[in-house]
């Protein structure tokens, strides 16, 4: 190379300047990563960011309706909401019933009964019979076919609709609505399930969180300090049921714990209660607490195990040798070692708590239902799926508002699953 | 762009609902020894009856929607309660089929215009006569009546059925139940008298509870599937009394799906089901009652009918004596108020 060249870039040998060869380098270095963890991102992006993206767009979507009866909500809005709607109103309902093809009328009329019972099967009956009516007023005609069209509680639900989207699904989620102005009002007190059912939620969920602890704990405890081959054995008790069908498991408990079953039968051979008082341990909530503890915990059980296998026991030893009574060698010492598979095992057990549904509905029986059974319900058997978003982005929400607290309180970076 | 995502989604979701396609049609009920009649009466004597795929499912439309949705439509044939039967009609999520070959023969009017006539199974109370040495309870009165009849009973965990039988309880023709319900204070007076057993039962959920709850002892009855009790009296041996009165009769319907990839199949599968020797020879093994007039006359010609050779009439809901006095479910009136009602009830046993 001549001297004249050294003032320029630094080539390398092919004759590309260094820079742009080390940036090409870099590039496919970036892109061979990016292709390394594509698959995973396909995965995020699949399972879970799409379907809570799709979650909570049809938790406050109210589209649809408003392309069924899009000039019917025009006139509308202009309705005082006195008295019955103006002849207007009437007709332009009455062309667009007429007008809607295929299956557009009987997905909107499930979407009004969702607001007012009864729209479902009047609109029904009036798409029948309003080929018979050729020409105006409307109103009357209307209302002659079913005497419904003549009640105003049936058009001032049609209030919550006119807008395409709608918090009204998030309303419905806490036990309130909107009345015809759009005003928030409280649900009717004999419809009022939803905030109780909350409650019931976050109370069994915690209590299950602490049972599971209190159980827990000594379990893991014993599998990481005894000796291996009793801790091997232990190690499979503990297993055993993780792997036995959730079914199994439920129905076992039934049979255990029914007023005629093994434990009221064994409590009233052995003289402790009286054959007529049997405890109530199945299909209430209790059941739900009881079965749900045993489900969920290998859940405990197996983040506390992997923590304490962590903990030297010379740590213990040294508090006791420097003199601390047993019971303050342990809270002092071996507790807060302990602390991140406790949260761990605990944020688990909670998490898996909150949306569980299988169990509460087989031994929940009356008062042992949880959120995931009403959101079962809306899924399959309303499909009020608006409805299965809402609650469902709420679940969401109050699991992160949880997440949040605990990330102040106690600090994510100490949780550990091993 | 929005759409496609959706739809591939959708599409996932639905797979995960039901693992993988096949070549011929895919035939969903609800599992069991129903779903083993089903088999015997229509798919085996179907000419391409070894082409159907059966898988079970629990109710409801989720699944099917999902399907629809996504496009990608792996059930063919579904077997349907009535207001699922109009829902999904209405949704747009079943295919219309053709009704002329049966529907003059039918005992009931059919709900809409996809379904295919299948059976009428009925929620009705039994006894284990055991528990009652003395007087026996004979109407759904005494089902409600705690003081006559002390003990715990047994009931579902949802409304449909307990509040047309509260009603009749407290009094009310079987015929003007569903008028009582919508006028202004019926379903009032209904969860008055629930309210009368309230502390007195227990909640089941699936179908084979109740026939353990009446047999451990841990209630001296209950309602139950009609089809349950005949099976565990015919096949099982077990000695329980029915109490026909003020039972509820539920139908199921065949559905084909909107979208199915085997249209012509499926529409052949369905008149083959529902042909009156079809429903007739399902009886032989499940006691449910055939949804076609033509189907009982059979029956009755051939009794003693059911496989283990005993009588079959006397274990169906829809013998005329029954019927009289029988609630025929309104799947109508639960589509407009089964939500409200449902959330209504929710409270009432939350409290």
């Amino acid at each position: 190379m001549s001297s004249e060249t050294i003032s320029g870039p630094i080539l390398t040998s092919d004759g590309i300047p260094l820079k742009v060869s080390l940036k090409k380098a870099e590039r496919i270095n970036k892109i061979r990563a990016f292709l390394l963890v594509l698959p995973l991102l396909a995965f995020i992006l699949i399972t879970f960011i799409i379907p809570i993206g799709d979650m909570l767009s049809r938790s406050v979507d109210d589209r649809y309706i408003n392309t069924v009866f899009p000039k019917t909500f025009e006139v509308y809005k202009k309705w005082d909401k006195k008295g019955l709607p103006s002849e207007e109103v009437f007709k332009t309902m009455f062309l667009e019933i007429g007008e809607a093809k295929g299956f557009k009328i009987g997905k909107a009329s499930t979407r009004m009964n969702y607001s007012k019972s009864g729209w479902k099967s009047l609109i029904k009956k009036s798409q029948r019979k309003f080929k018979k009516i050729k020409e105006g007023p409307y109103k009357d005609k209307m209302i002659a076919v079913d005497k419904r069209w003549g009640d105003p509680i049936y058009w001032k639900a049609l209030g919550e609709m006119v807008d395409p989207t709608t918090f009204g699904y998030y309303l419905n989620a806490v036990d309130l609505k909107y009345d015809s102005n759009k005003e928030i009002i409280a649900q009717p007190e004999n419809r009022r399930i939803y905030i109780h059912t909350w409650i019931k939620t976050f109370k069994v969920s915690l209590l299950v969180t602490i049972f599971t602890l209190m159980l827990g704990y000594p379990i893991a405890y014993l599998l990481a300090t005894l000796p291996l081959k009793y801790s091997n054995l232990l190690m499979i008790c503990v297993l055993l049921p993780f792997w036995t069908s959730l079914l199994v498991r439920t129905v076992a408990w039934m049979i255990i714990l029914q007023q005629k079953g093994v434990f009221n039968n064994l409590m009233v051979m052995a003289g402790l209660i009286a054959d007529e008082n049997r405890w109530k341990l199945m299909y209430n909530e209790t059941g739900t607490i009881i079965v749900m503890t045993q489900i969920l915990l290998p859940f405990m059980v197996l983040p506390l195990y992997s923590v304490m296998k962590t903990i030297s026991p010379s740590y213990m030893k040294a508090a006791l040798n420097l003199g601390a009574s047993p019971l303050h060698a342990f809270w002092k010492v071996y507790m807060p070692n302990s602390i991140p598979g406790i949260s761990a095992g605990g944020l688990l057990v909670f998490i898996i708590a909150i949306g569980y549904f299988i169990t509460p509905e087989l031994v929940g029986g009356k008062d042992g239902q949880m959120i995931g059974n009403w959101i079962a319900y809306h899924l399959k058997t309303t499909l009020n799926w608006g409805l299965c978003a809402a609650l469902g982005s709420v679940l969401l929400a109050v699991m992160l508002v949880f997440y949040w607290l605990y990330n102040k309180i106690i600090g994510v970076e100490n949780i550990k699953l091993g | 762009m929005r759409k496609t995502i959706k739809a591939a989604f959708l599409g996932l979701i639905s797979m995960a609902f039901v693992g993988s396609a096949t070549a011929d049609i895919t035939f969903v009920s609800w599992g069991g020894a129903y779903t083993a009649s089903q088999q015997k009466a229509y798919i085996d004597t179907w000419s391409k009856g070894s082409g159907v795929t059966v898988e079970n499912y629990n109710g409801g439309l989720g699944e099917i929607k999902a399907q629809v949705e996504a496009n990608n439509v792996t059930w063919d044939v579904v077997d349907v309660l009535p207001d699922q039967a109009i829902t999904g009609c209405d949704e747009g999520l079943f295919l219309k089929v053709d009704q002329s070959h049966f529907i003059d023969d039918m005992v009931v009017k059919p709900v809409s215009e996809c379904i295919s006539p299948q059976i009428f199974w009925s929620y009705v109370a039994f006894y284990d006569p055991a528990a009652f040495p003395g007087k026996k309870p004979k109407t759904i009165k005494d089902f409600f009546d705690v003081k006559k009849f002390p003990g715990k009973r047994g009931i579902h965990t949802w409304a449909n059925a307990l509040i047309e039988m509260a009603l009749v309880a407290d009094g009310v023709k079987p015929k003007n139940v569903y008028k009582e319900m919508s006028s202004e204070g019926g379903i009032d007076r209904a969860f008055a008298k629930l309210d009368t057993i309230k502390d007195h039962v227990v909640f089941w959920s699936a179908g084979s509870k109740p026939l353990e709850l009446v047999s451990s002892g841990e209630v001296v009855m209950s309602l139950a599937y009609n089809g349950r009790i005949g099976a565990a009296i015919l096949q099982d041996g077990k000695k329980f009394n029915y109490i026909w009165d003020g039972q509820v009769l539920e139908q199921e319907y065949l559905v084909v799906i909107k979208g199915t990839k085997n249209e012509a199949e499926a529409r052949e599968f369905v008149k083959h089901a529902s042909t009156a020797e079809s429903l007739a020879l399902q009886a032989k093994y499940i006691p449910y009652g055939p949804m076609r007039s033509s189907s009982i006359d059979i029956i009755k010609k051939g009794e003693p009918y059911f496989n283990t050779g005993v009588d079959v009439l006397p274990h169906m809901p829809n013998t005329p004596k029954r019927l009289r006095r029988s609630v025929i479910a309104d799947p109508f009136w639960w589509a407009d108020n089964g939500a409200e009602v449902s959330e209504r009830f929710g409270v009432w046993k939350g409290n």
